[in-house]
């Protein structure tokens, strides 16, 4: 555990981080950025906090499995809605300008940026953020468990 | 004797670098005037995406919609090293936890 | 025009500094948060160079997310560096 002022700052910044995040992921279509880099800024956020307090805490507030479990749902949600249109190809948009969920044409040119666009990029954008963040958070909760392992061992 | 072969191998790759610089057309990359940064010598690809891109794909973001939608195989490359890196990190620290106790 | 070159130039120093920096100190602590520093002023250059994409994916990972790992792994092991 770290000192009062770095817990100070961690929880105020946490949400902020975590809000720009999602930011990212869900417009990712319309803004720079996109799954990776939005899923890369959420666990971010997850290690600011893993690294502010100690391991008992974090181990009762983020779980190794869910994180897990989350990186697998990511990437079956992707590899699943790319095979989707499979019968024109692997990768087919096939939402795109078909005026259901995220089917809206976007008019050609600049224009002001609407998010019920963009076929299945945004799904794509989605399952890739959330599984960058089950990655990346679980790499850190791997280390954190190490640490106090050889810590115990070595007392 | 290692630094001075690092030093001089480090000149050698810097004077190279610089030549192509200031000399493009020895490398056959432009005949006649210099290469500009932000106007590449061959954009029929590009122009394709600007021009059809937004019609195809529906998105704003050109960027998002080659990564996502025409080179979608790339992304999927790139999320299952991420899986495979983590799938490693968890067996290493795992056998390593076991040799500690 | 030449405020942009002023900018880069500074930056690019920069990145020099804190590279030389990264490998010179003692203490892995401070080397950890001069490679941060690094990412940040190579985040910055990508965005003088108009690839913000690339430029949120270095600040996100390269100076966020690399920084807290590295300062795990120096928690699990020694601060200092040891000649052998």
């Amino acid at each position: 555990m770290m000192s009062k002022i770095v817990r100070t700052q961690a929880n105020f910044l946490y949400p902020l981080i975590m809000i720009f995040g999602f930011y990212i992921v869900a417009h990712g279509h319309l803004t720079p950025g996109g799954g990776f880099q939005g899923g890369a800024v959420i666990a971010t956020g997850v290690a600011l906090i893993a690294v502010a307090y100690s391991y008992k805490n974090v181990k009762t507030w983020i779980k190794k499995t869910r994180l897990t479990a989350t990186e697998a749902i990511g990437l079956l949600t992707f590899i699943i809605t790319a095979l989707l249109g499979i019968s024109r190809s692997f990768f087919y948009n096939w939402l795109a300008n078909t005026g259901l969920l995220f089917g809206q044409p976007v008019p050609y040119g600049i224009n002001p940026g609407y998010l019920n666009t963009a076929g299945t990029l945004p799904i794509m954008n989605f399952a890739v953020g959330i599984e960058v963040l089950g990655g990346l958070g679980v790499i850190i909760m791997y280390y954190l468990h190490y640490i106090k392992e050889v810590s115990k061992n070595a007392v | 004797m290692r630094k001075l072969l690092l030093c001089t191998a480090l000149i050698v790759v810097l004077a190279a670098f610089l030549y192509v610089s200031i000399n493009p057309a020895d490398f056959g990359y432009s005949t006649g005037d210099h290469l500009v940064f932000g106007h590449p010598r061959y954009v029929d690809m590009d122009d394709y995406f600007i021009h059809n891109g937004q019609n195809q794909t529906g998105a704003n973001n050109i960027v998002t919609s080659i990564v996502f939608d025409y080179r979608g195989f790339d992304t999927l490359g790139e999320a299952s090293v991420l899986f495979t890196a983590v799938l490693a990190v968890g067996m290493v620290l795992r056998a390593l936890r076991r040799d500690a106790k | 025009m030449i405020f942009e070159s002023l900018l880069q130039i500074l930056l690019l120093a920069g990145l020099i500094i804190s590279a030389y920096l990264a490998i010179r100190y003692k203490d892995l602590l401070a080397c950890a948060v001069a490679l941060g520093v690094f990412s940040f002023l190579l985040s910055l250059e990508f965005y003088i160079l108009q690839a913000p994409d690339v430029a949120i994916a270095e600040a996100g990972i390269g100076a966020g997310l690399t920084t807290a790992i590295f300062i795990l792994a120096i928690k699990g092991t020694s601060r200092w560096e040891v000649e052998e």
